[in-house]
Parts: structure tokens; sequence; C-alpha cells
């Protein structure tokens, strides 16, 4: 849209004052992060630290075990990332690429389960992981210990597969000619060779799209973490903030450095991959 | 179609898919309605109760007023994001110079983590030291806590979750306008069209698909509201800020009562198939009428 200048001055302004609002508690947060303990005592409106304390980040990260949340994060989510996108990709291919009896009503039927909120199967989800069979001090019938509850496994298996994903898959492989198959089949490659040599090789925007979906989401993810594990070192950072915040809910200087050092991760990836990302967001509203 | 052994490789290949929504969303699915049924506390095995739960849930009135809340937390959330996200897509769509830097600003809450959005919000309003009661005693208003007041806990957390959701509601709408061909504005403009006229009469009916879309995405997320809920001030104080989510959760991970837990959560799940199914009602008669 061609816009007067007058125009375009409003709308400069009205974007400005609009992100102004929206990072205002952000910059808020940063600032308070730098500040003195003894600023907070004075009870005075200022926005900028009287003295700035960078290392309110060292004592943030040296009063709970971070180390471990830090560990527990990067393992679930890089393995959640990996798993899901070889087990999407590749379901996705013989949805998209290969005829088999089946083929569309299993795929709806994976595609109805996209619907199914979570939260609404918590439960039942939470009395499986308690037994897992020969897991967690369980019998083979599943019973006696904890199961997959509390270890890795809990919250590493489930997000391995994936509606979303498979549809997302089945989605960007449908697009791909024909011809393509048909020359490898007659080069005599199978189904395997086809798709790693490939399809794989020609996945990059899937597999950006998909797994940024899959690293913000298990990242950032309280919900399944506070209700499978319970030890502290089965913590992941977003718990782990939860109870540094119990245990320094005072210290604001501290938790504020704790949330931003947590947040680091997915803010340098967002403005990294920033087209990669808004096309992930965009690529969830094309099922509507 | 392959012959031999290879007729079985695209079944391996979903397996893994397969297999896990079998176990992790099939089962489960089944399972809560069974347990609805029942008495369970994990402790004994699950005593059938019949629809005893159901009819609990009906005379409780700590779940009326989760529901009752979750239903004002979803219209307070789920229109103003998207109003604010329409005339922000809108702006951002006039060819300014600093779009991307302006899209990532106001995108940026959407992507921090729901516990780490919590946390700078639990600074903003704190009582006595937070941002916010200084600033209003600047103009002469005396704050309260917020979050602490029976008064306030669910208007400010539905103010925060207004917050977190514009930068979705912003994306998906500029998705949208960047779609519509320009050629519809540039002749709406040669008939003297104004900027508001063009928003009117063609921006809005053409984006009518991503809101429908926006519109029941955002309030299947909004009946599932948790983690705001759960850091900001944990349902309460006096449950004036609990949601259908926290009552589950709460039920059944605190109390231990997973059949009544699990007829709540029935509830919710009937409650997200009624949305739906309005969706592909409304979306299957606009492709009808097209």
């Amino acid at each position: 849209m061609r816009l007067s200048k007058v125009e375009q001055g409003l709308a400069y302004a009205a974007l400005l004052l609009f992100s102004l609002v929206t990072i205002l508690p952000l910059l808020l947060a940063f600032f308070t992060s730098m500040k003195g303990d003894d600023e907070f005592s004075l009870q005075a409106i200022r926005l900028l630290p009287l003295e700035w304390h960078p290392g309110n980040y060292v004592r943030a990260l040296e009063m709970g075990d971070w180390l471990t949340y830090l560990k527990n994060s990067v393992w679930v989510t890089s393995i959640a990332l990996t798993g899901s996108l070889l087990f999407n990709s590749i379901a996705g291919f013989a949805f998209a690429r290969i005829a088999f009896r089946g083929n569309l009503p299993i795929f709806l039927t994976l595609l109805a389960g996209m619907m199914v909120p979570a939260q609404v199967i918590i439960i039942p989800q939470f009395l499986i992981m308690k037994s897992i069979p020969l897991f967690g001090g369980n019998d083979w019938l599943g019973a006696g210990g904890s199961g997959w509850l509390d270890s890795y496994y809990a919250l590493i298996v489930p997000e391995l597969a994936g509606a979303f994903g498979v549809f997302m898959a089945r989605q960007f492989y449908l697009q791909f000619p024909k011809a393509l198959d048909e020359a490898a089949y007659i080069d005599g490659a199978g189904y395997l060779r086809l798709f790693l040599g490939i399809y794989v090789p020609l996945s990059g925007p899937l597999f950006a799209t998909l797994g940024i979906f899959k690293f913000v989401g298990v990242w950032n993810d309280f919900f399944h973490p506070l209700i499978y594990t319970n030890s502290a070192s089965m913590r992941t950072l977003q718990l782990g903030l939860q109870t540094f915040r119990g245990e320094h809910q005072v210290q604001y200087n501290l938790l504020m450095a704790a949330s931003l050092l947590i947040s680091v991760p997915i803010i340098a990836m967002f403005f990294i991959f920033q087209k990669q990302f808004i096309r992930s967001m965009v690529a969830s509203s094309v099922k509507g | 179609m392959q012959k031999g052994w290879n007729r079985f490789i695209p079944y391996f290949l979903i397996l893994p898919n397969v297999l896990l929504f079998t176990v992790f969303i099939l089962v489960p699915l089944l399972w809560i309605f069974y347990l609805s049924l029942n008495d369970y506390t994990m402790l004994n095995a699950p005593k059938w109760v019949g629809l005893k739960n159901y009819s609990l849930l009906l005379n409780d009135s700590i779940f009326h007023q989760a529901v009752k809340n979750t239903a004002l937390y979803w219209i307070g959330t789920v229109v103003p994001s998207m109003l604010l996200g329409l005339v922000l897509a809108n702006l951002l769509s006039m060819r300014l110079k600093a779009l991307a830097a302006f899209r990532a600003l106001i995108y940026l809450p959407g992507v921090i983590s729901s516990v780490a959005v919590a946390m700078t919000w639990l600074w903003m309003l704190d009582p006595l030291q937070g941002p916010v009661n200084s600033l209003l005693g600047l103009i002469g208003i005396d704050g309260r806590n917020w979050l602490q007041d029976p008064a306030t806990s669910l208007p400010t957390v539905i103010v925060i979750g207004i917050w977190t959701g514009i930068g979705y509601a912003m994306i998906i709408f500029l998705a949208g306008i960047q779609s519509i061909s320009e050629s519809l504005y540039e002749a709406a403009s040669l008939d003297g069209a104004s900027v508001l006229k063009k928003f009117w009469y063609i921006t809005v009916p053409l984006l009518k698909p991503m809101t429908l879309f926006l519109f029941v995405t955002s309030t299947i997320r909004s009946f599932q509201v948790f983690d705001l809920v759960f850091v900001l001030t944990g349902g309460g104080p006096a449950n004036s800020s609990t949601t259908i989510v926290t009552q589950i959760v709460g039920a059944s991970f605190q109390e231990y009562r997973m059949g009544y837990a699990s007829a709540m959560a029935v509830f919710l799940l009937a409650l997200t198939l009624f949305i739906t199914l309005i969706q592909y009602a409304i979306g299957s008669r606009n492709q009808a009428g097209e």
C-alpha cells in the first residue's frame, strides 16, 4: 500500500508505541537484573540501575543448580528434536509418496489426534509412564516402581511423535514431482535409499520449520516436566526457574537475571532464524 | 505397489508415529472416559462409581468458578489479542522500512517461555517495589497487590495473557495480508478509497479464513491456560483466578482424585471438540459459498 508522508509518520509512531509497550517489561527486567541489592530498599522510581552489577548473573548462576537444569534441557530438547525430525519426515514421506493399504485412514486418524489437548490426557499419560514394565523398579507387569516417571524417557519419548510434524512433512513431500521417485525405482533404489538419498537432502526448509516448532515447544515446556518429574536432578530450566523463585523470591535482581538467562537461547535462535521462525508460525496456520 | 517384503516397508516407516500415537494419545483418550466413571486414588484398584464424578462436578462450586474464570480469560484475551494483532499487522504491511525490526520486537514476548514471562510480570506487579505501582503512584493512584487481591487477580492474568498473544495474531494476519494481491489496493486507490475504506472493504473480508483459524486456535489455547496462572497466582487467592486445567492438576496430582479429575478432563475435551466442530461447520459453509 502506498501512503502519504503523514500516514507513514502516523504508522511509524503507532508501531513505535506498540513495540515499546510489548518490549518494556523485558527491558525493565533487564535493568532490574543489573541493579544492586541495596537499591531495592530505596523505594525510588528509577528505570536504570544506580550502579550496574553484571555480576548478578554470576551470583544467580551460583545460587541454583543451573548446570544440571541446563544439561537436562539441552539433552531433552536435542534428542526430542532429532528424533521427531527423523520419525516425522519418514512417516510423512511414506504417507505422501507410497501407495499402501490404509494410507489415508491411518493418516487421518493421526491427524485427529492433533485436536486432543495435552492437558486432557495428562492423567492417563502419567499412569502409563508410571506403569512402563521393567523400568524404574517396575516388574514385567509394570507394577511396584515408578516406571518412566522422573526420568528422561517421560520427557523425551512422547515428543518423538507428533501429528503436526507428520502433517507438515506429508504436505511438503506431496509437492515433489512423481518423476523423481520413478527414476529412482528404475535405478533399483528402495524406499529407504530414495528417502535418504533424495528426499532428505531436499528437506532443509521442512526441517527448519519443524525443528523450530519442536525446539520452542520442548525448551519452553513447563507443564510436562512439572507433572512427570519430582527430583531436583531431573528439573529442566523452566522448572529450575520456578524453584529458584521459591527460594529467592525477594531478590528480584537475581530472579530477573535467571529469567533472562534461561530465555537467551530462545531469543538468540529467534533473532538468528527470524525468517524461519515466522515461517514456522505461519505454517501452523495452513491447515485452517 | 512393490512386491514381496517391500510391501511392508511403508508400515515400518510410519510405525514409530503410529506406536507413540497409540500409547500416548489413543489409549489415554479411551482411558480418560473409563477413569471418569471410577474412583481412583492410585493406592487401590479403580472402583466403579458410574456417573458419580459427573454429578459431583455439577455441584462443585469451585469447578464452576474455574469454568467461569476460564470463560472470562477466553473472552478477555482472544478478541483483544486478535484486534491488536490485526491493527499491528496492517501497520506493518504499509511498506515501512523497519518492518523486520518492529515485527521481531512485537513478537518477542511470544517466544519466551510462559514461566519467564510470569517472572517478569511478578516483578512488574510487585506491590512495593514493582514499576507498575511506582508509576501509578506518580500520577496519584494507589496501586494494590494486583495478583494477590481476589478482585484483580484474574483481570491481571488476562492482561498478561493479551500481552503474550498479540505477536502470534500479528504474524498470522501479516502473512494473510501479504498474500492479498497488491492490484486490489491499487484499483481501490484509483477509485479514491481511503486507507480505512481499503482496510474495511478489502483486507477484512479477505482475511476471513485466517480470522476463523486464529479465533479457533486461540480459543482452544485459552481453554488450556495453566502455566501463567500456576506461576503468577497458583489459582488464588481464594480460587479467584483458578481455571479448568488448574483444577484438573490440583485434583489429580495434589489430591490424587484421579477419577474426579478425569471427569473434568472429559469436560475440557468436550469443550474443545465443540469449538472444533463449529470451525468445520463454518469453514465448509464458507467453502460451499465461494
